[in-house]
């Protein structure tokens, strides 16, 4: 089990990068905030990996879990949930981006997220949402082409790069 | 020609890897509301208290019904073993 110290060190380092990812495939803060306390919370129920990053993908991996679990249970909430943006928004890029992704389905925003912004393996991701490792390479290059619609029918296809 | 369902191209793909760079960086409209590690440590050390004390208790849960059932039976034997007899002395007792 880990030591006091080490789980500290740890959360500071890598709460804040699971918490982005629930809430981007999730679209709701209280959700992320949720399954990101029980993630971390379930490192403590069993022999959990020693090596750091061996540790980070196991957080991605119960975080996933989680999600997984709350989806279907959340089937039908999941266009209100969509919606859920507050008004404290950064700036109008920044807005479409998110929204354009929320159009995606919570699994190709995760595969998207792990793929992109974890730089997770086919493995690493295939672990994370409980699927064939076969499967992640076409789940992912179906997300992908999705993103890529949405971007083309928004007209925001240079979206990434115009900053 | 280009399966719109799942290939793409080289392009396209860069457009992808940049809009989730952009997503990535994009400040985000709530921030997390979650305790901090000290919090989640304790939360976590109560959890296990919790979870061993509840495996302490569960024989004596399960043993409960099982010593109630027990008892009521043990009494009713005792009043049919004693009925007969009090049914004697009553009679004498009162006159």
């Amino acid at each position: 089990m880990l030591a006091e110290h080490a789980f500290g060190e740890f959360y500071q380092r890598h709460a804040r990068s699971v918490w982005t990812y629930v809430y981007r495939v999730t679209n709701d803060a209280a959700d992320a905030d949720d399954i990101v306390q029980e993630a971390f919370l379930r490192l403590f129920q069993t022999d959990v990996p020693s090596d750091n990053e061996a540790l980070r993908r196991y957080v991605f991996r119960i975080a996933g879990n989680l999600i997984a679990d709350r989806w279907r249970r959340k089937v039908r909430d999941e266009r209100q949930a969509h919606e859920a943006v507050d008004g404290r928004e950064p700036q109008a890029h920044d807005i479409d981006v998110a929204r354009t992704f929320a159009e995606l389905k919570p699994r190709e925003r995760a595969l998207l997220w792990l793929a992109y912004v974890e730089g997770g393996t086919h493995a690493d991701i295939a672990e994370s949402l409980r699927l064939a490792r076969g499967s992640v390479k076409v789940l992912l290059s179906r997300a992908r082409a999705r993103l890529r619609d949405l971007l083309t029918a928004r007209g925001i296809e240079r979206l990434g790069n115009d900053r | 020609m280009i399966d719109s369902r799942t290939d793409i191209t080289a392009v396209e793909e860069r457009v992808v890897a940049a809009f989730m760079d952009r997503l990535r960086t994009a400040p985000l409209p709530v921030s997390p509301r979650m305790p901090g590690a000290d919090v989640l440590w304790l939360k976590a050390r109560l959890i296990r208290q919790w979870d061993a004390q509840r495996k302490v208790r569960r024989p004596i849960e399960l043993m409960e019904p099982l010593e109630l059932a027990a008892g009521v039976m043990a009494a009713g034997l005792l009043l049919a073993w004693a009925l007969p007899s009090a049914f004697e002395w009553i009679p004498r007792l009162i006159f």
